[in-house]
């Protein structure tokens, strides 16, 4: 049995195909990315060492603040409203009370199959100053509150970052509510005989028994944030002027716009540090509250 | 009281149903109105009057067609491959016996950390290098390949709690390693191959970024890509635009209506792994 299971000829076809092409498409292209952003390079012509030139410029690029700061609103919103609504609405269709529940769940899920093209036009039509949906809407409800949602400086990232998530909701959402019911219904039945409320029993009980799941949401949410890129292509071009950057337009511009691949290079790599940093705190910070 | 309480909680859930679905059930509306209608005369309610020619204008004059077809091929393609490459590659790591495995297996799970930014600009000269540019090949290749760590995951913890007895018992059977992979491990795993389907499927339909940036030719572009390209075309025309997206949108939206439950798990199955 174990020579059997030993064979190697069979182990190195099995992992060949899998091996070549990962390595080839994912790690090498990693390994350049790290070692090009110490480069001058244009992609075409021999690359000259630049040391950590191209990080120096990077700290001086007018449009790294305007990108970080893009991401981190683009995060919050997704946090705020994805995690926040998704408890809540979690929460309430997990109550045994609610008719429709398959209703509610499919409808919720619908746009996350969904092209993000489309749902990037079908927004950009919502956002239309004349004829859109949301200026309608607040002109039908008499608030004056219309606005250029997509050409404003200031509230144009928020209305995109809204977009996205509008979208994934429905994953949040089912994250969630599979948090919801693994967890065990004697502990509800228990806190309620103990005298808590509903709400209370659910602040108390559910919500900090789904760490983990509030973990990968906010995992998912943060990285989602710092890497967003597609709806501010799609629905402004990065604008008005630049102010929609996010690091992902900054490297898509300077590799594939402005032939800059060293210094594109050197984006990609402070894009994945800032993810996989924020995947650390937080797990460190979700494991330090167990002890 | 009670009664009240009940619809208390109710509320949130049909408003957040009205925020999820009226604005897709605007968008099939308009498609079905003229300007006139859209802007001035019937902007919010249900089409008085079916324009259906919005839809056969839309896919007589453009390329509708040719993105599915791309989109199809890309999508499919790539499924498949992803599978097949995932149960060897984890048939080896899960049951197999050697030594390198578990560092092998973490190799393989460094890939689900990066985010596709990262490794985007030398892959797009490696494409260039190889000839790849504009064909199939330029998406199914890396497609696969970003496929493959997650996927890799989900068999491993599959064929890891198969009995070994099975194995044994193919040995004496007299069958050999590859007869026993295709006829006993393969079977076994398959509502994991279901799961992995769906998912890749889907996330290979719906895959902006990277078609976006390796194809440029209008005959190889993807669903999502194509679509792009309406937005300069179709800017005043509403209808034709709603229409364009109803075709677009309507494969995966009937596909997730018949097997919800399944296409949940499956996009939501990563948060076991993950995190």
């Amino acid at each position: 049995m174990n020579r059997y299971l030993s064979n190697k000829k069979a182990i190195a076809l099995f992992l060949l195909p899998a091996l070549l092409i990962y390595s080839v498409v994912i790690i090498y292209p990693v390994l350049q990315t790290v070692y090009r952003s110490f480069f001058n390079w244009d992609g075409l012509s021999t690359a000259t060492w630049n040391g950590i030139g191209n990080y120096r410029e990077l700290l001086e690029d007018p449009l790294l603040i305007t990108s970080l700061r893009n991401g981190l609103i683009f995060a919050l919103v997704l946090a705020v409203f994805q995690i926040g609504l998704g408890t809540v609405l979690a929460l309430a269709c997990a109550d045994p009370r609610i008719k429709g529940r398959k209703l509610l769940k499919t409808s919720y899920f619908i746009p996350v199959v969904l092209s993000v093209t489309v749902v990037c036009q079908l927004w950009i039509a919502m956002y239309d100053p004349a004829h859109g949906l949301i200026n309608r809407l607040f002109n039908a409800l008499h608030i004056p509150y219309q606005q250029n949602w997509l050409t404003s400086p200031t509230v144009s990232i928020i209305a995109i970052a809204f977009v996205n998530a509008w979208q994934f909701m429905g994953y949040q959402f089912s994250l969630l509510y599979a948090g919801v019911k693994s967890i065990p219904e004697q502990y509800m039945e228990a806190a309620t005989i103990d005298g808590c409320s509903k709400w209370m029993a659910h602040r108390k009980v559910t919500i900090p028994l789904m760490k983990e799941t509030y973990k990968f949401c906010l995992i998912v949410a943060i990285t989602s944030g710092i890497g967003a890129f597609v709806q501010m292509l799609i629905m402004t071009s990065g604008g008005p002027g630049t102010s929609n950057y996010t690091l992902t337009y900054m490297i898509y511009r300077y590799a594939f716009m402005e032939s800059n691949y060293g210094y594109a290079c050197a984006v990609s790599v402070v894009l994945v540090s800032l993810s996989l940093l924020a995947t650390v705190i937080i797990n460190k910070t979700f494991d330090r509250n167990e002890a | 009281m009670k009664k009240l309480r009940a619809v208390l909680i109710q509320t949130p859930l049909w408003i957040y149903f009205v925020i999820s679905v009226y604005p897709l059930v605007w968008m099939i509306s308009y498609s079905l109105k003229n300007n006139d209608e859209i802007f001035v005369t019937n902007p919010f309610g249900f089409p008085t009057h079916f324009r259906i020619e919005n839809y056969t204008a839309a896919w007589s004059q453009f390329n509708i067609p040719r993105y599915f077809m791309n989109s199809f091929v890309v999508s499919s393609v790539s499924t498949v491959l992803i599978i097949l490459f995932a149960l060897m590659f984890s048939f080896a790591i899960a049951r197999m016996r050697w030594r390198f495995r578990e560092s092998v297996r973490l190799y393989m799970t460094i890939g689900m950390f990066m985010p596709l930014q990262v490794i985007m600009i030398p892959l797009a000269i490696l494409v260039r290098d190889f000839h790849l540019t504009n064909t199939y090949g330029a998406l199914i290749v890396p497609y696969v390949a970003i496929g493959l760590p997650f996927s890799c995951l989900i068999f491993y913890g599959f064929m890891k709690g198969i009995p070994g007895e099975l194995e044994e018992s193919a040995c004496m059977d007299g069958a050999n390693i590859y007869r026993m992979f295709l006829q006993i491990i393969v079977p076994v795993v398959t509502p994991a191959i279901a799961t992995v389907a769906i998912f890749q499927f889907l996330s290979n339909w719906n895959e902006f970024m990277l078609a976006y940036i390796l194809i440029s030719d209008e005959a190889m572009k993807t669903l999502p890509l194509g679509l792009l390209f309406f937005q300069g075309q179709y800017s005043t025309d509403w209808g034709g635009m709603g229409a364009v997206m109803t075709i677009a949108s309507l494969p995966m939206v009937i596909i997730y209506l018949f097997f919800s439950e399944q296409v949940e798990n499956a996009m939501t199955v990563g948060s076991a792994v993950k995190g």
